[in-house]
């Protein structure tokens, strides 16, 4: 059963809405930008993040918008751009067994967490908390407030694998389309910035450290200069649909979901591991029955880490050799953790409806250790057909999965 | 506070944190059936009603509230202990 993809929304740090989000990969846009107050955390080498511009959010009622953190906020407005794409009226399935959403994010709101900690230790105790505090915070929080903000009564599920979190959802709802038990999905993933976050990378040395006086150039995936991730936030949201229900509907399709999948490298909690990501790479271009001589570019995870962009290089080398273009898209971006799989995927998507690959950004000089693929370093005019996007995240989690045109 | 500033205080409190529109803000208007809060808010009121105007609140108390009216003789009883703190800070 072919998996199309009938809409697709993005609250990206390079912009919100699709259109304006691929129209500042296009220009070769940096999101990044120094936070001096960031110098106040004790310990905390990197002061770089990569925000989401002002976005509405006013039209969603007060009683569904309480609960709502950022990321929540975020991952509501890319919905209803994906909806809106797919010219789906929710209301007409709100009651729907057929319809899922599927949507997670890293952790709870981080800046909520912490008002919420701070008050407890002050207080030595719950008093004084808001009771909506809770829902900003809960693991679910992202998927209960889209089902919230838009009145959906069907099932709803949170998958929470950190930065593969949204790429992990999307192959969770081919996985479910395809088994016959859902005909149209909801997935994508949020996270919003704050810096906890940044902090988590930079404890483990993943962070970047060395261009806090020179944002635009952090950030600089497979580079011999690189030094690090910069952290982002955003959402990302895809409408996942059985070829027979948007026939049925007449919805435009904009592209297929060609398979995909997910596993664990049962090794490491931190360190990315090259076989691991030959194996899901393997297993991906298998589930979705496609060789890979078919693939014509591959976007890549990358993050701009050392060790991470390495094993990638050298795990894309193995399975592909060197000739398919490949490119990351942190340096334009930044690393939106649980968002990013899905906004690269329908950055992917983009590329191949306009005939152009985004070329990695920051990448000057390739590293020797990353040297076995073909990289994308300058804009490129050709259209690719099939499209491999991969996502890696900690706790080992390894996704990969595979885009066509319609 | 007199009556005539926990009016004021607690007006701008239930617009400001509950977006409610102002000429709603009548003293007879009812919490739930009128300016539509629900438990959930009523939670919060009182957190705000605690930091904004120096006051500490038995949940209790809550449970006999129902009107705006309810809301300002309850912080006028307990007002004369503290006294208002400016600005909502949710």
């Amino acid at each position: 059963m072919k998996v199309l993809i009938t809409g697709m929304g993005a609250v990206s740090s390079l912009g919100v809405g699709v259109g304006t989000m691929f129209k500042s990969l296009l220009e070769d846009t940096s999101a990044i930008r120094h936070y001096p107050e960031w110098a106040q955390y004790q310990g905390l080498g990197t002061h770089l993040g990569a925000p989401v511009p002002e976005y509405d959010i006013s039209r969603v009622p007060r009683a569904a918008r309480r609960t709502m953190s950022r990321m929540s906020e975020m991952a509501v407005v890319a919905t209803g751009e994906a909806l809106q794409m797919a010219d789906l009226n929710i209301g007409n399935h709100v009651n729907s067994p057929r319809v899922l959403i599927c949507m997670g994010s890293t952790t709870g709101s981080p800046s909520t967490m912490e008002t919420y900690f701070k008050k407890l230790f002050e207080r030595g105790g719950p008093e004084g908390q808001l009771g909506t505090n809770f829902f900003k915070v809960m693991n679910h929080s992202v998927a209960a407030n889209v089902a919230s903000a838009l009145g959906f009564r069907g099932p709803v599920m949170s998958p929470s694998s950190a930065c593969a979190t949204s790429a992990q959802a999307m192959i969770m709802g081919w996985e479910l389309i395809q088994s016959g038990m859902y005909d149209i999905v909801i997935a994508g993933g949020a996270d919003e910035l704050h810096y906890t976050s940044a902090a988590v990378f930079d404890i483990v040395q993943a962070a970047s450290r060395g261009y806090n006086d020179r944002p635009q150039q952090a950030s600089r995936p497979f580079d011999q200069a690189r030094d690090g991730l910069v952290v982002s936030e955003g959402a990302g949201v895809v409408i996942l649909e059985s070829e027979k229900s948007a026939q049925n509907r007449g919805a435009r399709s904009y592209a297929e979901f060609l398979g995909g999948s997910y596993f664990c490298d049962g090794t490491h909690m931190s360190q990315s591991n090259a076989s691991a990501m030959c194996e899901v790479m393997n297993t991906s271009l298998d589930r979705a029955r496609i060789q890979a001589s078919a693939v014509e570019y591959i976007n890549a995870h990358a993050t701009g880490t050392i060790q991470g962009d390495a094993e990638e290089a050298k795990a894309i080398g193995e399975v592909f050799g060197n000739r398919v273009p490949v490119s990351s898209l942190k340096g334009h971006f930044g690393h939106s953790l649980a968002a990013c799989g899905a906004i690269e995927a329908i950055s992917s998507i983009k590329m191949m409806e306009e005939g152009v690959l985004i070329p990695t950004r920051n990448l000057s000089s390739v590293d020797p250790s990353c040297s076995q693929v073909l990289h994308v370093q300058e804009k490129r005019s050709t259209r690719p057909k099939v499209v491999l996007s991969n996502n890696f995240a900690f706790g080992g989690m390894n996704t990969s999965l595979l885009l066509s045109l319609p | 506070m007199n009556h005539a500033e926990i009016v004021v205080k607690v007006n701008e409190l239930m617009h400001r944190g509950f977006e409610i529109p102002e000429d709603k803000l009548t003293p007879t208007a009812t919490l739930f059936d009128e300016l539509g809060l629900d438990s959930l808010d009523a939670v919060d009121m009182l957190v705000h009603l605690e930091e904004n105007l120096g006051i500490k609140v038995d949940a209790q108390k809550l449970v006999a509230v129902r009107t705006l009216q309810d809301i300002y003789d309850m912080v006028e009883s307990l007002a004369p202990q503290s006294q208002a703190q400016g600005q909502l800070s949710h």
